[in-house]
């Protein structure tokens, strides 16, 4: 009896760990796919609107949910002029603490947070080019996360049931 | 004026250093940054500089000398950090921020291939110069402006910063407010360097009259006819006629009806009668009214009133 339970307990624990890494994978997909649009926003906004950076952080903050739309309006609160706030480190400051945790790899991250440093060009389609190529990145980044997605769960569901499987046999 | 409006002009990291100078910001004029040289501050009419500590010293070895670094700094922040939000104004040499205080700016210009100027780099050298609306500025002059409850043409001639713009503020104010003299009437006013009414994302700063439209950053030639078929003013005003076309636009307005307000750069009636392209508005009598104003002991104050055919109606 005792060893019946080991056995489902030992092969739930091994599926649920499979589970939670294919929705981590899932939830970095998700992630980067908010982070892309997020750049594609800033593009449109600098190119069409010529809204400035802090505009555009509250425009940001206002199309977007969750701890985006915290972190975009903490930027704009702080950038104001009454505020002075320097866009740059308040941008690193504030993107580091909101994609602290988040399932992304360092590159990805790097390329968000540190934005700011190619955000002084003296006209506006040099600086949505800029935007662009980070943004064409996270996007490369979101198809191949999205593509490899289904096939990478699977597998790490299979693999782990399987894990969990000979684990079982092993120890019982 | 505030002194909080003074210290939002300059980066968080460095308002304790403005403190004493916004302390007197109701006489605050203009603040220069040049990168090397000493920092002045123009306060009533007299020119002090600031030292490390932010204080008010009047000796120009006293003073702090702000590196490139410093003033690019300031420059991000009155920008927004988006100086390419800003390029439009660059490329004509100064940016207007909230408030109406009007930046100049100086540095290496980026010609187009054609030789016209595409943008600015290197800029080092700032000139802050702090609007200050005087309400009330226009009082004597609003008389002479009005005949039997209508607007005048009016000419405003002074040397620069003889306070034409600041009277002519208030004139357009008092016009589109509606004063004893007159009621109050609709005023377009083309804005080609955001002086007038000093708008900051497209709102003005200064009160210009609750029947006033400004048409912002629109040079005077294609302004003038754009807001007369847009907006269908009864009076139309702007700033520093400079050339054969601002005139000609200007009588092409005044032949659709409107009643106009001007200014122009001079020291008097005659030295603009000798200007080329004032002199032919003036013999074709387009003015009803000249006031000529000047600063000769260092206060603005009206020389003269005349009236269309050159007689003077007062003197200062």
């Amino acid at each position: 009896m005792y060893k019946w339970i080991g056995f489902f307990c030992i092969l739930a624990g091994c599926a649920g760990w499979g589970n939670t890494r294919a929705a981590l994978e899932k939830e970095r997909v998700g992630h980067l796919r908010i982070l892309f649009h997020i750049l594609g926003q800033m593009r449109g906004e600098i190119s069409y609107g010529k809204h400035t950076l802090p505009e555009v952080c509250l425009l940001l903050s206002e199309l977007n949910d969750g701890c985006y739309k915290k972190c975009f309006s903490r930027i704009y609160e702080q950038t104001r002029e009454e505020n002075g706030g320097d866009f740059a480190k308040v941008w690193e400051t504030e993107l580091t603490s909101c994609l602290e945790g988040l399932p992304l790899r360092e590159d990805e991250r790097e390329t968000v947070i540190g934005l700011p440093k190619t955000l002084s060009f003296r006209e506006e389609g040099g600086q949505s080019d800029r935007i662009g190529q980070a943004e064409a990145f996270l996007e490369g980044r979101y198809r191949q996360a999205e593509e490899t997605y289904e096939n990478r769960s699977k597998m790490i569901r299979s693999v782990s049931i399987l894990t969990g499987l000979l684990l079982a046999i092993v120890l019982l | 004026m505030r002194r909080e409006e003074v210290l939002c002009l300059f980066p968080e990291g460095s308002r304790d250093r403005w403190r004493e100078v916004a302390k007197r910001a109701e006489g605050l004029q203009e603040i220069r940054f040049r990168v090397g040289m000493p920092l002045s501050v123009w306060i009533d009419n007299k020119e002090n500089f600031v030292d490390e500590q932010g204080k008010i010293v009047d000796r120009p070895e006293k003073a702090m000398r702000p590196a490139a670094e410093e003033v690019e700094a300031l420059l991000q922040h009155l920008c927004r950090y988006s100086v390419y939000a800003f390029a439009d104004e660059i490329r004509q040499g100064f940016l207007t921020v909230q408030g109406g205080h009007r930046i100049g700016l100086a540095g290496q210009v980026i010609p187009d291939k054609d030789g016209r100027i595409k943008n600015m780099k290197y800029i080092r050298y700032l000139n802050i110069r702090i609007a200050h609306q005087v309400k009330g500025a226009a009082d004597s002059v609003i008389p002479y402006i009005f005949e039997k409850g209508h607007v005048q043409n009016t000419l405003l001639i002074s040397p620069p910063g003889g306070g034409k713009t600041t009277m002519l503020r208030d004139i357009i104010r008092q016009v589109s407010d509606g004063t004893v003299y007159g009621a109050g009437v609709n005023v377009s006013v083309v804005d080609e360097r955001s002086e007038i009414a000093g708008s900051y994302l497209g709102v003005p700063q200064n009160d210009v009259g609750i029947r006033t439209d400004v048409l912002d950053g629109c040079s005077k030639t294609e302004g003038m006819m754009m807001a007369i078929r847009s907006m269908a003013p009864q009076v139309l005003a702007v700033d520093e006629l400079g050339s054969t076309e601002d005139v000609q636009a200007l009588q092409m307005a005044g032949g659709c009806g409107c009643r106009l307000l001007a200014t122009v750069h001079g020291d008097s009636l005659e030295e603009i009668g000798h200007k080329d392209y004032m002199r032919y508005v003036m013999e074709a009598g387009v003015f009803d009214r000249y006031v000529v104003l000047d600063r000769r002991t260092g206060v603005c104050r009206i020389a003269g009133i005349y009236d269309g055919k050159g007689n003077l109606c007062i003197s200062g």
